[in-house]
């Protein structure tokens, strides 16, 4: 074994060897420091390009909230399931669960991203804006490229209650009506930027940076009292329904600020289930739908005969026999009132009388009135959808024209134009800019009517509603309530009809100091009655009586008898 | 052939003498450096493949616990060849030949031959894949050792002595980049001159030996447009950062964002689908994001300790008049040493891509096993040569 003596690779042969295998690790070395950190800037940009994605994060919407703060919209987290068409892959049972987690057909899913995938799209809504914690179930169903995405969902706690006002937003969070329509810009917020780090499938890994933070939108406080929303709202619909009726609204004024109180419309809808939405259904009708206003402008006809100077309040207009011819037509009463005073032509509502009345004076002066207290103009509410009405001023004036102008038809109105006409009388014949956003303080108004005339037409307002008037039944106890019932024909396809009306009611309390205006408007009421004051005049007693209470105002008419006592407890 | 290996089992049953002292009179620097690889590549394994895993096979840690599996086996074959002399494996040298040589033609058999990523290296074993090339490259180290002593004469002083072992490297290497498997072969090719250098080739022959070799690869490089692309791809990855630069500027990005700590252990970004490959040949870049500047000199560090380690051991043995041993730790040595270089040279952008494994940290079953096969063999010359030492001083303690 020991015979052959093995000489051993020389020291040069293995040095060189040892040299090669120090010096290139050296070499690794100095090519690392390189990458590390010489190159890193340039590297780390590249990575950064490659992994980097900014993704949007939605903005807080703002809060739509009565004047007393009571939340009327406010938006939800809620959470888009959504797919990468060319990373999504199911197994049969994920897929499976999937559908009943999302209440769709996994033929349904697997058809929509297939048809995406086809199309080489890179995104695709699977389900949106559901419940984060079914979110996360899906999440936890761990399907490769399926993503959730946070967003806001509004969610309007009145209901159908203040749905017409406060309107609604689309399934992108942008207002659609109302006033998510009208103060879109206000309420919505700015979405931010995040920049976030994805694998290359696609999935986020983790945040990275806020590029922008997402600038949630302002809260907005509209002048409306939730309690007496949801007064009107009942009221309305149990007359619109008793009535059978087809449709309604009424909106109540607050006398000092002309802000709106309350607006409601019948039939209505539930803002936040717009699954069978039908338009006819959120129309705001009180700004939308004009009609001709009728006997409710009577009022101003008697302002008109005051101005012209022409009547005065003890000027006896003759009636008898309680109807009249004009040109071709004849003008009726209910019934023969006889001889009338301006007060009992507002009273009893007499067409004869009022015409009587409009034919004496100059018929354009009666139309400048028209357009004194705001008709064939916007009331300023900002609500959108909103109507001027229309008013008719022919260049040679019929008789029937002038007769028929004077008891409200020959033009046309809306109810919130109305209730802010009836708003003139109620502040000494102040014309105020209607507001839907809480007003602070007193809001001044142009005058267009003398506070003497607008007075006197109250105390004969206050008529209409008094015992023998043809608005009782808008009586609130306690209080002198001063109004005027309307019931007007409606125009079909052959003229004025017999069958369709609309009956109406406007009114101010406490009559002598107002605080509150009140128009009622309900549409074809199909029921035993289609008189104002037996459909409309009795929605507004009641909502008062409720109203007044809310509101704290003092009565004005309180019962005799105890004051007697009083009296009498004095003298012993 | 089997009747030497017979009579060594029996006698290696028989001495009770063999069975002990092994290890403990072991390299402790060899085995710690090993071990800490080992531990390096398992911690880096099992963080670049939980995503990959995951979406792979459904459970994060697959990758993690295959490599523990393949490290334990190839631990528990290191326990029992430790125990097969030196005289042994020279004797089988012929043998491992022709098993190599069979091994690299069965991978052609179809069923039999496993096609990953278009080439074709392993041999399907139950549900593992045998990659006959890391095996072939050990068992031609421990051929060319045996040549080498049996016609050193031969080989420092003819020509012939000098080619012909080459002519069979030839074939091996034709079979191999047939797979192909461009990157054992140069492993293979490179520790084999190195091998040749060691034991005394005349440095004219040598000279003509290398400006072949590098010319064939050269060819090789030019007549294939595969590789062409490859080294296109490397010469200027930002070219075509997404096609052909698209797995080396990943692989350079991670070094970036590795700045001098790295991100920190299971923080890599690239491993998320963007460097692929990245629990095996890719390993080192991921360890380069996670663990920064610090973590690569630290494993380059450890893989330089460990060349210079097993060539000591093979200068021990050589100057022990134990040639074989001493051919065989070269050999180890170098190809441990190249291979490693290369994987990291080829992560870092300075070397074309390759398919090379890093050694002892890479996923890879057959890579594990050869691996503690190789270092079993290591810790056999060692002891064998401390044994002879041991010799040495009783026999001086005598003489005295």
């Amino acid at each position: 074994m020991t015979e052959q003596v093995h000489k051993p690779s020389s020291r040069f042969r293995i040095g060189i060897v040892l040299v090669l295998v120090l010096t290139v690790p050296l070499a690794l070395i100095v090519r690392a420091f390189d990458l590390h950190v010489t190159n890193k800037t340039f590297l780390q940009e590249q990575g950064d390009a490659r992994a980097l994605r900014s993704i949007p994060v939605a903005a807080h919407r703002g809060m739509i909230v009565d004047r007393h703060g009571e939340p009327l919209a406010v938006s939800t987290p809620v959470d888009s399931i959504w797919a990468q068409p060319q990373q999504y892959k199911a197994t049969t049972r994920q897929l499976y669960n999937l559908a009943k987690l999302l209440d769709l057909k996994p033929q349904q899913i697997k058809k929509l991203i297939a048809s995406k995938k086809q199309e080489g799209k890179e995104f695709v809504y699977l389900k949106r804006r559901i419940n984060p914690s079914l979110a996360q179930k899906v999440i936890e169903l761990e399907i490769p490229g399926l993503s959730i995405q946070r967003e806001y969902r509004r969610y309007y706690p009145t209901g159908e209650v203040a749905a017409h006002v406060v309107g609604f937003t689309n399934v992108d969070d942008v207002g659609q009506e109302g006033i998510e329509l009208a103060y879109d810009q206000w309420l919505k917020g700015t979405d931010g930027s995040q920049l976030v780090m994805k694998d290359r499938l696609g999935r986020v890994v983790k945040p990275v940076d806020l590029i922008k933070s997402p600038h949630a939108g302002k809260d907005l406080v509209l002048s409306i009292d939730r309690r007496l929303q949801y007064l009107t709202y009942r009221e309305l619909k149990r007359a619109v329904f008793e009535h059978k009726a087809k449709s309604g609204s009424a909106v109540i004024l607050d006398v000092k600020t002309g802000e709106i109180l309350a607006m409601v419309n019948q039939p209505a809808f539930n803002p936040n289930n717009r699954a069978d939405l039908q338009s006819y259904r959120y129309r705001n009708r009180v700004v939308t739908d004009t009609f001709e206003p009728g006997s409710t402008v009577k009022p101003f006809t008697v302002a008109a005969a005051l101005e012209s100077g022409k009547f005065k309040l003890s000027t006896v207009i003759d009636t008898s026999p309680g109807y009249m011819r004009v040109g071709k037509s004849v003008i009726r009463d209910i019934k023969n009132y006889g001889r009338m005073t301006l007060a009992s032509v507002i009273e009893k509502s007499s067409n004869v009388g009022a015409s009587k009345i409009a034919l004496t004076i100059d018929p354009n002066n009666l139309v400048k009135v028209h357009q004194r207290i705001g008709f064939g103009d916007v009331t300023q509410s900002g609500l959108p959808g909103e109507v001027m009405g229309s008013l008719h001023q022919p260049r040679i004036w019929r008789d029937i024209e002038r007769a028929t102008l004077s008891y409200g038809y020959g033009l046309s109105v809306t109810t919130l134009q109305l209730a802010r006409s009836y708003l003139v009388l109620a502040s000494d014949g102040m014309l105020k800019p209607l507001s839907i956003e809480l007003q602070t303080g007193h809001v001044e108004g142009e005058s267009v009517i003398s506070a003497k005339h607008t007075k006197q037409i109250r105390e004969m307002l206050k008529g209409v509603v008094a015992q023998g008037g043809t608005g009782t039944k808008a009586a609130v106890p306690g209080f002198h309530v001063a109004g005027k019932t309307g019931t007007v024909k409606k125009v079909g396809k052959h003229g004025y009809s017999d069958d369709k009306y609309v009956s109406t009611f406007v009114g101010m309390v406490p009559a002598d100091n107002p605080r509150l205006v009140m128009a009622i408007t309900i549409h074809e009421p199909r029921g035993e009655h289609y008189y104002g004051g037996a459909v409309a005049a009795p929605v507004f007693s009641s909502v008062m009586v409720g109203a007044l209470r809310l509101l704290d105002i003092s009565p004005d008419k309180l019962p005799k008898k105890p004051a007697t006592f009083a009296m009498l407890g004095g003298a012993q | 052939m089997s009747e030497t290996l017979t009579s060594y089992m029996h006698a290696a049953f028989n001495q009770k003498i063999q069975k002990q002292k092994i290890i403990w009179t072991s390299d402790y620097w060899l085995l710690g450096t090993v071990l800490a690889l080992l531990i390096l590549g398992l911690i880096m394994v099992g963080s670049a493949s939980v995503s990959i895993a995951e979406k792979n096979i459904g459970e994060p840690f697959y990758y993690l616990w295959r490599q523990m599996m393949f490290a334990g086996i190839g631990l528990f074959a290191a326990f029992i060849l430790v125990k097969v002399p030196m005289r042994v494996w020279q004797d089988l040298g012929p043998a491992l030949v022709i098993v190599s040589l069979l091994g690299l033609l069965l991978v052609f058999i179809p069923g039999l031959g496993k096609n990953v990523n278009g080439s074709t290296r392993w041999i399907a074993v139950g549900s593992f894949g045998l990659q006959v090339s890391e095996f072939v490259k050990l068992f031609m180290i421990l051929y060319l050792a045996g040549y080498l002593v049996r016609h050193i004469d031969a080989v420092r002083t003819t020509a012939a002595g000098f080619w012909r072992p080459l002519g069979l490297l030839m074939i091996v290497m034709v079979l191999l980049l047939l797979e192909p498997d461009f990157g054992a072969a140069a492993v293979l090719i490179s520790t084999a001159v190195a091998m040749m250098w060691l034991g005394g080739v005349r440095v004219g022959q040598f000279m003509i030996l290398i400006t072949s070799v590098s010319g064939a690869l050269a060819l090789l490089v030019y007549t294939s447009t595969y590789r062409m692309q490859r080294l296109t791809g490397f010469m200027d990855p930002w070219d075509d950062p997404f096609n052909s630069g698209f797995q080396l500027t990943q692989a350079l990005i991670a070094f970036g964002r590795g700045e001098w700590f790295g991100v920190g252990l299971g923080a890599s970004v690239q491993k998320l689908f963007y460097l692929p490959e990245a629990h095996t040949d890719f390993l080192f870049a991921v360890l380069a994001e996670e663990l920064g500047l610090f973590g690569v000199i630290a494993v380059i560090g450890l893989f330089s300790f460990l060349v210079f380690r097993i060539l000591l051991i093979g200068r021990r043995a050589e100057n022990r008049e134990r040639p074989f041993a001493g051919y065989v730790a070269y050999g180890i040595g170098i190809w441990i040493g190249l291979q490693a270089f290369i994987n990291i040279g080829v992560n870092m952008g300075v070397l074309p891509t390759k398919g090379l494994t890093l050694p002892f940290m890479s996923y890879g079953g057959s890579s594990i096993l050869v691996m503690c096969i190789a270092v079993a063999l290591l810790v056999r010359i060692d002891y064998e040569t401390r044994k002879e030492d041991r010799i040495i001083q009783k026999g001086r303690k005598v003489y005295e």
